[in-house]
This record gives C-alpha cells, sequence and structure tokens, in this order.
C-alpha cells in the first residue's frame, strides 16, 4: 500500500468512525421536541412477536397518553444473531431506551455495558416490592450479574418432558410421576419405542432433544447429574467433568439402543411428536403455541428424571433499560409495565390460542390451568421454579452466541460417533477456555 | 459498490466487536490466519463441496440440455426446462428445510425408501462426517441444475443448424456431431458455468446451515459460514474481515487460473 492509498484509507475510516461516533452523540428526535417518547427494540421473530409487542406498547400508550413507544422490531435467526443485529442497529448511531433480551443476553449486555442495572429503581420505587414478591426469586437471581440486576423478568420457560398421551395409552404405560429418576426414564422410552411395521427398524422413538439449542437439549441432563458446562463465575469452561460425561453417556446410550433416533433441530421434533413419531421430547412452554393451535392436545408435561439431584433448568427474557436512553426513569415504567398483570396475562392466553411462555407473576401463572390452557399439568411450570432448586446461573457467558454454537459443534461428533465422549469433552474443554475465560 | 470493499479491507486492521470502539491492530488478524487450525479444514470441505457442484452443474447439466433438445418430443420439453429451473427460484433456506426432513436418518423419507426399495440400511445423510458434505453437494446441486440447463439450452440454440446439416450430409453420426461440432462450439458457454458455478459454489451458505449446520464438527462448513460465525457469533468483524479477504483472494486467483487454461479449450465462431 502506498503513502496515498494510506492516507485515503485512514481518511476513510476516520471519517466512518467519526460519523457513527457524531450519530451515536447526537440527541434523538423526540427528546429535541421535548415529547415523551420511548424506542423499545425486540427480536422479530415472527407475527406472534410483532403482535404480542404491538399489543403491550398500545397499552403503555393507552395508560400514558403523553408517551409515543415506537418499536424496532430486529430479525435474527436466534439470539445470538438477533443481538448482533441490535449492536449493528446501535453501532449505526440509533439509541433504543429498552431492548428485548434472554437470560443468556444478560452476562452480554452486562459486560458491554449497555444496560442500566434496576437495583436503585427496585429500591426507590414504592411499587416495585409487591412486583417482586409476586416473582420467583429464581428469576431474579437468573437477570443478575455481579450483584447487578439487569431486568425485571417479563416472561420464561422452563424445561420439562414433553409427553404424547395417545402414545402413552396405546403402549399402556401410565403417565410418569415427578419423581422418576434417569433409570425410570430410560424403561419408559424403551417401552415406547417400536418397530411399527415390522420392517425389522425402529420407526417409533422414546425420546430426543433439539439438537440446535443447548438448554432444551443437554443441560437439563447435565444439570441433574450434578453438572455446569461453566463455573459460578461463568469465567471458567467446566465440560470434561465426571458429571457431563455421565450425561452425555446417558444421550448417547439412547441412541446405541435405538431408545432415541439421530438428534435433530427443534422444528423437525416438534413435527415428528405431534405424528407420534417420536413420544417424548423437552422443551418449556414455547411449543403449546404451536400444537394446540394446529388442534394437537393429546399431550402433558413432566419434570425431567433426577439423577444426583434435580434442577430446574429454565431461561427468561426482559427488557432491560438501555445506557443509551435519553429516558431511563420513562424506560424503568415499561419494564415495569411489561411485568403487570394486564400485560402478564396475554402470556396465559385461551385454550384455542395459549400464550408461548410463562408469566413472570405468580398470581398470573397460577390462572394457567383456571382457564383451562392445555396441558394439564400447567401448573407444573410455575412450581418448578418455586418449589425446586434451579440451574443458577446458568451458563451463558458474555459470548454466549460463539459459546453455544462451539458446544453443538462438538456435540455433533460425540452423538454421531465420530469421536469419544472423553476426547470430545477434552477438545471441546479445549475450545472454550478462551471463550469463556473473563478478561 | 466499492465501498463495502474498502470497508472490509479497512476492518480488516481492527479488532472490532460491533460495540465497542475499533482497535488498530496492525496486520495481526493476517498473522491469526496461520494459527487458525479450523481455516484450513473449512477451506477444505469448501472445495470439495464446490468443486463437486461444479462437476455436477457442468457435466450433468449439459447431458440433460442435450437430452431435452434432441430426444424429447418439442411437446414436453417446455415441462421439463420448467421442472428442472423451479428448485432454483424458490427459497434456498425453504428447500434446505424439506431436504433436512426427508434426510433425517431415522425418521426420514429418503431412507425408508432407500430401505423399502433397494434394502439399503439406514444412511447417516446428515450427522457423519461422509455423508453430511455429500447432502450438501445433492441439495444445492439439484437446487443450481436448473439454472445450467437453462444455459446450455440457450447455448446449443445459438449453434448454427447450417453446420449439423453440413455434417450429417457428411455422413457422421450423433456422437461425432456431439464432440466435434456442439462440444467446440459450446465451449464459451462451459467456460462460463465454470466461471459462475465456482463462484456461486464457493460461497455456498443457506443449504449447509440449514442442513447441517456445517457439522458435525466443520464437515460440511463453508468458508462463507465460517466468515458469518466469526462476524456476527464471535462478534469478531475485523477477523471475519480478513478471512473474507482471503476468500476474495481465492476467487480471483480460480477465476484467473480459468481464463488462462480456457485459452486452450475454448473456441469461438
Amino acid at each position: 500500500m502506498n503513502r496515498t492509498t494510506r492516507t485515503i484509507a485512514a481518511a476513510a475510516l476516520t471519517a466512518a468512525l467519526t460519523a457513527t461516533a457524531l450519530a451515536s452523540c447526537a440527541p434523538s428526535s423526540g427528546s429535541d421536541s421535548g415529547e415523551k417518547t420511548l424506542n423499545v427494540v425486540f427480536w422479530d421473530y415472527g407475527p406472534a412477536a410483532q403482535t404480542g409487542n404491538q399489543a403491550t406498547a398500545d397499552a403503555f400508550m393507552a395508560a400514558n397518553p403523553d408517551v409515543e413507544v415506537s418499536l424496532t422490531p430486529v430479525a435474527g435467526e436466534n439470539w445470538g444473531t438477533y443481538y448482533a443485529n441490535v449492536a449493528t442497529l446501535i453501532a449505526s448511531g440509533e439509541k433504543p431506551d429498552l431492548m428485548l433480551i434472554s437470560g443468556e443476553g444478560a452476562e452480554f449486555i452486562h459486560a458491554n455495558n449497555l444496560a442500566l442495572p434496576i437495583n436503585d429503581y427496585l429500591e426507590s420505587d414504592p411499587d416495585a416490592a409487591a412486583l417482586v414478591d409476586d416473582i420467583a426469586p429464581g428469576l431474579i437471581d437468573g437477570f443478575t450479574v455481579d450483584g447487578d440486576i439487569v431486568t425485571l423478568t417479563n416472561a420464561w420457560n422452563n424445561m420439562v418432558v414433553y409427553y404424547n398421551t395417545d402414545v402413552f395409552a396405546a403402549a399402556g404405560l401410565e403417565a410418569p410421576s415427578a419423581d422418576w429418576t434417569w433409570d425410570d426414564f430410560k424403561a419408559t422410552a424403551a417401552a415406547l419405542s417400536k418397530d411399527t411395521n415390522g420392517d425389522g427398524t425402529t420407526d417409533q422413538y422414546g425420546f430426543t432433544w433439539a439438537s440446535n439449542e443447548i438448554f432444551p437439549g443437554i443441560m437439563p441432563w447435565v444439570a441433574n447429574a450434578g453438572g455446569n458446562l461453566t463455573s459460578d463465575d461463568r469465567c471458567e469452561a467446566t465440560v470434561d467433568t465426571p458429571e457431563v460425561t455421565k450425561a452425555l453417556e446417558f444421550l448417547k446410550g439412547l441412541i446405541d439402543e435405538g431408545i432415541a433416533p439421530a438428534p435433530m433441530p427443534m422444528s423437525d421434533v416438534f413435527t415428528r411428536f405431534q405424528n407420534g413419531s417420536i413420544a417424548m421430547f423437552g422443551a418449556g412452554r414455547w411449543p403449546i403455541g404451536t400444537f394446540v393451535p394446529a388442534g394437537f392436545t393429546s399431550f402433558d408435561i413432566q419434570l425431567y428424571p433426577s439423577d444426583e439431584t434435580y434442577k430446574t433448568v429454565f431461561g427468561g427474557s426482559g427488557y432491560p433499560i438501555l445506557q443509551s436512553s435519553p429516558n431511563p426513569d420513562l424506560a424503568w415504567e415499561y419494564q415495569k409495565f411489561t411485568v403487570s398483570p394486564e400485560i402478564q396475562e396475554q402470556y396465559v392466553g385461551t385454550p384455542e390460542a395459549p400464550g408461548d411462555s410463562i408469566p413472570s407473576l405468580r398470581s398470573v401463572a397460577s390462572t394457567i390451568s383456571e382457564v383451562g390452557v392445555p396441558p394439564v399439568s400447567s401448573d407444573l411450570f410455575y412450581s418448578s421454579i418455586d418449589d425446586h432448586d434451579t440451574l443458577v446461573p446458568y451458563p451463558a457467558p458474555a459470548k454466549y452466541s460463539e459459546f453455544e454454537s462451539t458446544v453443538l459443534r462438538n456435540l455433533q461428533l460425540i452423538f454421531a460417533g465420530e469421536t469419544t465422549i472423553a476426547d470430545g469433552l477434552t477438545t471441546l474443554q479445549g475450545e472454550l477456555d478462551p471463550i469463556v475465560a473473563c478478561s | 459498490m466499492l465501498a463495502p470493499a474498502a470497508g472490509v479491507i479497512l476492518l480488516s486492521f481492527f479488532n472490532w466487536n460491533l460495540l465497542s470502539d475499533g482497535r488498530f491492530i496492525g496486520l495481526a488478524n493476517f498473522a491469526r490466519l496461520f494459527t487458525d487450525g479450523r481455516l484450513l479444514a473449512v477451506y477444505g470441505s469448501t472445495a470439495y463441496m464446490a468443486f463437486a457442484i461444479l462437476a455436477v452443474n457442468v457435466t450433468i447439466g449439459l447431458l440433460l440440455a442435450v437430452l431435452l433438445e434432441t430426444r424429447m418430443p418439442r411437446w414436453l420439453r417446455g415441462f421439463f426446462r420448467l421442472s428442472f429451473l423451479f428448485p432454483f427460484v424458490v427459497s434456498s433456506s425453504a428447500v434446505a428445510l424439506i431436504w433436512r426432513f426427508l434426510l433425517n436418518k431415522d425418521l426420514g423419507l429418503v431412507n425408508f425408501w432407500l430401505g423399502e426399495w433397494f434394502d439399503v440400511g439406514r444412511i447417516d445423510w446428515l450427522g457423519s462426517s461422509f455423508w453430511a458434505p455429500i447432502s450438501v453437494i445433492i441439495v444445492s446441486s439439484w437446487k443450481t441444475l436448473g439454472f445450467s440447463i437453462l444455459v446450455y439450452i440457450a447455448g446449443l440454440q445459438s449453434i448454427p443448424n447450417e453446420i449439423r446439416e453440413a455434417a450429417i450430409v457428411d455422413g457422421t453420426n450423433a456422437w461425432q456431431r456431439f464432440w466435434r461440432i456442439t462440444l467446440p462450439l459450446l465451449s464459451p458457454t462451459v467456460f462460463f458455468l465454470i466461471v459462475i458455478n465456482t463462484i456461486n459454489a464457493f460461497q455456498l451458505f443457506a443449504e449447509p446451515r440449514v442442513l447441517t449446520t456445517g457439522g458435525p464438527g466443520d464437515a460440511s462448513r463453508t468458508i462463507v459460514q465460517y466468515i458469518y460465525d466469526t462476524a456476527f457469533g464471535s462478534f469478531d468483524l475485523g477477523y471475519a474481515s480478513t478471512i473474507g479477504i482471503t476468500l476474495l483472494l481465492v476467487l480471483i486467483v480460480l477465476t484467473a487460473i480459468q481464463f488462462r487454461v480456457s485459452r486452450r479449450w475454448t473456441f469461438y465462431e
């Protein structure tokens, strides 16, 4: 590169960075005009996200006529790419007041100094105590990083086992009980695995798990074996441990013994579960939003089986106030509004159109079964976090997206039998060490 | 058009995660290319799949185009042309989603019918390091073949009938006419398809991402996927840009070689 080219390149870069910096310093139009405005960024994963966020914004504006809420839908094939796209949005000079995040993103936005912790609001706001009392402590802990509470949880999901009641009935099996063990689970899954057309190969499987996500995939098994994928401070990977090894040996054994098919992405699991070719799988409450509108209600839920321990594995979402917000006090009111009974009732839904996550308020969640929203054991959703230990902190380091893709990439090799569990976990540990490390 | 490319080159000298201020790090990202253990493996799988897709497009595309033009009844040609072109115009992600369902090892229709008809055991199309790239090759070729056929048909139709008729008068058979007249006159079309399909195949993204997510391990990962994961999974825009520059260089070198070699076998009227 000659001197002239270098000069042009430096000038172009300087101009680009300066433009970004200037844009990020510029006040929003709302502040200029003196209007009360809020810009809320949300993950636009589909029509349900648009409808739900619009309903919340409309209700907030109805309750606060002097406030204008603008919604910014941001695309993304998963939470990780959504965060990347929001980061791009902020880098381009946008100044959102709030953004929707999942629990996996709490460490990420805290590490990047994006969120304004709400500890002070919780102490000073007279409404806060009543709200927090009605929210399971685990949901607060799940969004706490180094003592900073990043956001109130507006909705959440725990990992439970879904089972197809028709397949159970056809096999003459009783519904599983909450105190079942891994051995009980394996015996049940084996009894449900069959060659239904007599061609000598299994075509109905007892269980499967999602290959494209770790929370509804391996985490409940790792947690109940007494392990985790990271240390409590999320600064060290802990995958080459006896507990993780035990969990993977159990799952690999299910594949090897013809009780589970080769793992597949969650959306494929939904279809197989509805047509009965898979009798059980693990997920949060979100499948109900697909199953029930499609007319499929022959299912119920149960806790994951216990092994060394039982821990509820869960994940939540919330609307943290961003450091870039020109109106943090108003943003706090919006965040509080997302956990008000009025909004929380959206997550309950109706028997025909159920919500796809669990309300954070215990008092609202308890109405799910009263309203008659499937499945029959819906009370289990909230009781699983009130009555049992939880996996907190969950393995969501600041570089969560890279962390999860690294875990899943290595799990593919283990479950395909292309590496041993011991070798696979040793390799995985080596790859995760620099990703999980705290600076 | 040049601004994004210039931006990529500039970014390659920076450490930038989208959220913090970029930090100039000189040639560190380029030095990292030589210590990145996955990069070579990903380039290997990319090249394997890209050249296989190229080979399928150039050879089977030609075969099907010739059959369509010479052996197919005229009233059926339109139907088959449309059938071959249809996969090309539908969304890659949608196509890959359906194929993923069909190719599932234990519950997919492909293995079911292979077992029923040929008594073949279940193939782990998407989960094994051997079969996963082959699945990507099959699905990607199935999707792009229609375009190659269309271009070949245009090339075949541009060959003057008088030349063929003269050869028939001279007593040549169909095989001789194909090798001595059709193929040489079609060589510019073949060359065009080689260049276009090479570039497209090296930029493969949606099919492996949806079908196999690049796995198992990196067995079916493409370089564009790796760039995407580095940029928007690891939030390492600088290094992702550096890998992007290597892809640009690889494509420039490949295209230059193709142009150079093509002088020996491409004939223009």
